[in-house]
């Protein structure tokens, strides 16, 4: 016997976080004005329908190897990436501020950036203090002086953002060396237009599928040699690297070749490739090799994946590095407090985005508070990524909070605190039905001769009941992110 | 196009034929079996020995198992351990494809990837001890799909030229190795009238798809001289020795066109040699020198033009490089941008 499909409504019985932001409906539980039009649209597809969807899109995730893979025993399980149906949609208008806000923003991180490895007059005039600068693992004393072509050192940024209670648009962090998951925004958008043909063509969504081209552009744009097409290539660390899906999925966007450590050589201070016709010489390397393993011969010497001399071809000039080295300075932890400031000092503006108020444990009256009310604060290890080095102090145990206070003591430059923010929800697919899960996003800018922000960006989600961390690598999934009601449709 | 990548193409294709290769191999003696009353021993055994696998499967099977038909094909389908089973190469053809699927086309790689999911399915299992016909002849033909797939979605530049050329170059010594498996079992004795010798070659027709081929030829009786002078001469038949040396013949000239002038090439005359020497042979010649000691020739010699493509092409030392040309602005344009 057939049992009769689910024809429910997707969003019946939904129920908002008490005391987040909902992005899908207000506090009396109606859609706001701009999600109206795709709530409607999904809700009338019923439960039934948008289960088969999802089941198509997992299979074509799994026939594309859009997939990563777990290890038990000695057998690999191919698993696709956590993938929300449901979009997360952004106004127009709305973006329209936080766009100018992240164009503000990374111009400002870009002249700090050219300040530091420049005259340093921020430092001088002890806005930002000398100290903080010089003892970042991000700092690359050598770089001082070298400057990158055209002067960019930010080619490609990826800015956490989240939204408050009152929903705004809150900086939670800054990505300037080498963010990730720009594929995935990609990717998602794809199989929304494969999946929900209809709901797509109806909403006016933004289209997101320029990122590569203006990529290859902003190239382009900081190529060392004007004659002919530049040579480009992305370097990745290699196929046991846990994004090289996104690698080799840029590289193919791009129309570049995509490299290793060992297919490069360096030769009188110019970087060739290894070709099947001989060496042939490459202008602009998008890296997604992190500064410290980029070359033995400057950096880390055991590094297995970089290329010896690939500093001294950059000192010279004769290549481009996307992103440059030594922007980990910009996006250091213990740096980010001082960003408005920079903004002021730099634009003479000020921040169009507000950020979280932040604890910076090297300062001693800030210690002092982080220690006394670590059971309300999120505190941060401030060179790690991904979710890790972070004590979620109202949820951490007793034992938890003591190892922390104790690892703060000893290295106070490494820790800042920062109050827990209620991120906000986002109607999510469960097993229970569409729940809300807490979401951030994080927006993509490319800057060659001039920045440009993809429309959206990649909305990760807490897939885990009650869950802050978002990281993929802890029980995070992404959803395609929709700004609607600009006009212009993809 | 990069060393590293070229070096990958070229091996995605051969792990491919080998998966083809083998599936029809392990078919096409399953049913041998039907034919004559051979001892299993006499029907497993020259199997493992051309997969080259005679040591390591005593070794970890013990000598029992090898006529043990079910042990083999246990063995030679599913073993993960050893390099050249049905699924290590197929997980290999997949792994290489994956790190170079930026030349490949999205249908190429997918094409792979599909086979390597069923292939780990349980569906597949199910198939492979419920049918097992049926379970080989898919793999061929996911094999066949694949060289058509390619063929038709990816550029004819170089990354494909690496596949086609890895493919050629594996069949020399697939076919050669197949041709191999009549030694082990008959030894080189002409025994024409015997209906066991000429089952056998029968088979060997059948595991290179040639039986049709080799029939339109006309004429030629069901012998082993006829049957190994067409798979080793006949230059229309894809799976003929001497048609794929001409293959490898017209790709190797492609790539050595886009060459430097000046640059020697050292494949490319151990390729001019051992193509040379088929040339100058016969059946009759064959039959003279003993096929085995012709194909034992044919499959070292190819073993060392592989090793001189790879020192040519896929990874040449950097003394190599540093004498060739330095091309200072792009050969042709980089991959063509595709659209999204």
């Amino acid at each position: 016997m057939r049992s009769v499909p689910d024809r429910r409504p997707l969003f019946e019985g939904y129920e908002p976080l008490p005391g987040s932001f909902d992005e899908f409906v207000d506090a009396q539980g109606r859609p706001h004005e701009s999600v109206s039009g795709v709530v409607q649209r999904l809700d009338e597809l019923g439960r039934a329908e948008f289960k088969r969807r999802k089941k198509l899109a997992d299979a074509t995730f799994l026939r594309g190897g859009v997939t990563f893979s777990t290890y038990s025993g000695d057998t690999a399980t191919e698993r696709i990436f956590p993938f929300d149906l449901i979009p997360r949609v952004i106004a127009a208008r709305e973006w329209q501020r936080v766009e100018s806000g992240l164009r503000q923003r990374i111009q400002a991180l870009n002249l700090f950036l050219s300040d530091v490895y420049g005259a340093q007059r921020i430092l001088e005039e002890g806005i930002v203090p000398r100290s903080l600068v010089e003892s970042s693992t991000g700092y690359r004393k050598a770089m001082r002086g070298v400057r990158p072509p055209g002067g960019v050192y930010i080619h490609i940024a990826g800015i956490d953002l989240i939204r408050d209670a009152t929903g705004e648009f809150v900086v939670l962090e800054d990505n300037v060396r080498t963010p990730s998951g720009v594929s995935y925004v990609l990717e998602n958008r794809d199989m929304m237009k494969r999946v929900f043909p209809s709901v797509f063509r109806e909403c006016s969504v933004a289209p997101v599928e320029l990122y590569p081209t203006v990529l290859r552009e902003a190239m382009g744009d900081v190529a060392p040699r004007d004659e002919g097409d530049a040579q480009r290539v992305l370097l990745t660390p290699g196929p046991f690297n846990s994004a090289y899906f996104e690698h080799s999925f840029l590289a193919r966007r791009i129309g570049c070749e995509l490299v290793q450590g060992s297919d490069l050589f360096v030769d009188s201070d110019r970087v060739y490739a290894k070709t099947t016709h001989g060496l042939r010489a490459v202008d602009v390397i998008y890296r997604r090799v992190d500064d410290e393993f980029l070359d033995p011969e400057v950096f880390r010497e055991d590094s297995l994946v970089g290329v010896p001399g690939l500093v001294r071809a950059y000192a010279a000039g004769n290549v481009a590095l996307v992103n440059a080295i030594g922007n980990g300075i910009a996006d250091d932890k213990a740096i980010y407090p001082w960003v408005p400031e920079m903004i002021r000092f730099y634009l003479s503006e000020d921040p169009i985005l507000p950020q979280v108020p932040t604890h910076q444990c090297a300062r001693e009256q800030d210690l002092r508070y982080v220690l006394e009310h670590l059971e309300e604060l999120v505190v941060k290890a401030v060179n790690e990524a991904g979710g890790y080095g972070m004590l979620m102090g109202p949820t951490a145990s007793r034992k938890q909070r003591a190892e922390f206070s104790e690892r703060i003591r000893v290295q106070p430059r490494n820790y800042i605190a920062q109050p827990r923010i209620e991120l906000s929800g986002s109607p999510t697919w469960t097993r229970g039905g569409v729940q809300p899960r807490r979401v951030d996003l994080r927006p993509f800018v490319v800057t060659g001769k001039r920045s440009w922000v993809l429309p959206g960006g990649l909305t990760r989600v807490a897939l885990v009941k009650g869950s802050y961390v978002v990281n993929s690598s802890q029980g995070g999934g992404s959803k395609d992110t929709w700004v609607v009601g600009g006009g212009g449709a993809a | 196009m990069i060393c590293r990548v070229a070096e990958s193409c070229f091996w995605v294709a051969r792990y491919i034929e080998r998966v083809d290769t083998l599936a029809r191999l392990l078919t096409v003696n399953n049913g041998f079996q039907l034919d004559v009353r051979a001892s299993q021993a006499e029907v497993w055994r020259p199997i493992v020995i051309v997969a080259g696998q005679e040591e390591e499967f005593l070794a970890s099977l013990g000598a029992s198992a090898i006529d043990d038909g079910e042990a083999v094909q246990e063995y030679l389908t599913w073993d993960r351990e050893h390099p050249s089973s049905i699924y290590a190469s197929l997980r290999w053809a997949r792994e290489n494809a994956r790190t170079v699927r930026e030349v490949m086309s999205v249908e190429t790689w997918e094409s792979i990837n599909e086979t390597w999911l069923w292939l780990t399915s349980r569906a597949a299992r199910r198939l492979y001890l419920r049918e097992r016909g049926a379970f080989y002849d898919r793999l061929s033909k996911e094999c066949m799909l694949f060289h058509g797939v390619c063929y038709s979605t990816m550029l004819h530049e170089d990354p494909y030229v690496f596949m086609k050329l890895g493919r050629a170059v594996e069949r020399v010594g697939q076919t050669a190795r197949i041709l191999d498996v009549k030694h082990h079992s008959l030894g080189d004795g002409p025994g024409e009238d015997d209906p066991a010798e000429t089952a056998q070659w029968l088979a060997v027709l059948r595991s290179h798809c040639a039986v049709d081929a080799f029939f339109q030829r006309g004429a030629s009786p069901l012998t082993g001289p006829a049957i190994a002078g067409f798979l080793l001469f006949d230059r229309a038949f894809p799976r003929a020795v001497l048609h794929n040396l001409d293959r490898a013949r017209g790709l190797l000239s492609r790539l050595v066109r886009d060459d430097p002038p000046g640059l020697a090439r050292p494949s490319w005359e151990r390729l001019e040699r051992l193509r040379g020497s088929l040339l100058q042979m016969d059946a009759a010649f064959v039959q003279e020198l003993g096929l085995h000691r012709v194909l034992t020739r044919i499959v070292d010699d190819t073993a060392s033009l592989c090793d001189a493509i790879h020192l040519d092409y896929l990874d040449p030392p950097v003394e190599t490089l540093l004498r060739g040309a330095r091309h200072l602005r792009a050969v042709r344009p980089a991959a063509a941008l595709q659209t999204a």
